[in-house]
């Protein structure tokens, strides 16, 4: 009876306090959690390790650590960019144990100048973003990811990734170069 | 279909380790714990760094100019474990520094040189205020200082070269 009132309730509640009744009143709150997150996690895991299984046991593995060391979260911060960012570590932790990443044009310069958005609208990026995403280094995967398909503030990802917010544009503007590149050579290749 | 399956699995999975406790919530007091020890580690290790870079200063300065030494006498008594501890208790404290937030939110290369210099200007400071030569002479590290002031083979300050 407690338990479903609650969770009637918890669905009002933004995710700071959700964590707040996790860790004080009820333990099972962090179900709404899980519920509230999954999805999302689970599709920037899979942009990450772009497999599907070990995606799912990275998003796993991260909800048990975020549950484990709950009592570390401030909750005056954002939740999301704190289970972003174990989702991250967990990421890359396999990534490591497997070898498996690509480092494509990570060591070369770019023109600066180039304003990819000028040729291109909004949506046409996110779209090339979504095919071309998987060709490109985890350093800029991550963060073109994060903008473009999740939606996140320069500030979000600069929390998440722990760079500075600099670094973040910088990051998403080669990153932008890079992903013409690819999406060009795809077509090429296509045709 | 298979996606939500998925999802239900994936949280049943979750909350089943919960509701039986196998896995459980570490404590308040073990985060607290953490982050008093990496704040005593930046101090401890900032601070180390600082008596020995002095101690450094001490030695050299006791030993008089450069060019009295003869090199291996010089390489045989200098306590070069004090700037080489030095050193790694300064690449340490800049390890720790990088745990805390503010380490990516502000320019971290500013953040180490400030570290490096206000070390260093600490440990000049500690000398220049003849705090090293109050120690040699009494307290507790009397014993110590003694121990590397030069006996024989070294210009004593003020004494002129040959």
């Amino acid at each position: 009876m407690y338990n479903y009132k609650a969770m009637l309730d918890l669905s009002k509640l933004s995710d700071e306090e959700v964590v707040e009744i996790t860790r004080t009143k009820n333990k099972e709150a962090y179900s709404e959690i899980i519920k509230r997150y999954q999805g999302k996690l689970m599709r920037y895991a899979k942009y990450l390790v772009n497999d599907n299984e070990r995606a799912s046991d990275v998003v796993q593995d991260a909800f048990i650590k975020a549950y484990i060391n709950l009592n570390s979260f401030d909750t005056k911060r954002k939740f999301s960019s704190w289970i972003y960012r174990i989702v991250h570590n967990e990421a890359v932790n396999l990534i490591n144990k497997y070898k498996k990443e690509k480092p494509l044009f990570e060591n070369i310069d770019f023109d600066s100048g180039i304003n990819i958005e000028e040729e291109y609208t909004q949506n046409e990026v996110r779209k090339m973003v979504k095919n071309c995403l998987e060709e490109m280094s985890l350093l800029y995967r991550e963060p073109l990811s994060l903008y473009y398909l999740e939606e996140k503030s320069y500030k979000e990802i600069s929390d998440i990734l722990r760079i500075p917010i600099g670094t973040v544009g910088t990051r998403i503007n080669r990153a932008k170069l890079i992903m013409r590149q690819i999406c060009q050579r795809k077509k090429i290749n296509k045709n | 279909m298979s996606k939500k399956k998925n999802k239900q699995k994936l949280e049943e999975k979750v909350m089943s380790q919960v509701k039986t406790g196998k896995i459980s919530m570490k404590p308040k007091w073990y985060f607290a714990v953490g982050s008093l020890l990496l704040f005593s580690g930046v101090v401890s290790l900032s601070v180390g760094a600082i008596f020995l870079i002095n101690l450094t200063i001490f030695t050299l300065r006791k030993r008089g100019p450069i060019t009295c030494w003869r090199l291996q006498t010089m390489i045989e008594n200098f306590p070069w474990w004090a700037p080489i501890l030095a050193i790694v208790g300064i690449i340490l404290g800049i390890r720790l520094l990088k745990k805390y937030d503010f380490s990516y939110k502000k320019n971290f290369v500013l953040i180490v040189i400030s570290f490096i210099l206000a070390v260093l200007f600490a440990g000049f400071l500690i000398d220049g205020l003849g705090l090293n030569d109050y120690w040699a002479r009494r307290g507790p590290m009397k014993g110590f200082y003694q121990r590397l002031e030069p006996r024989n083979g070294f210009s004593k300050p003020g004494r002129r070269c040959n």
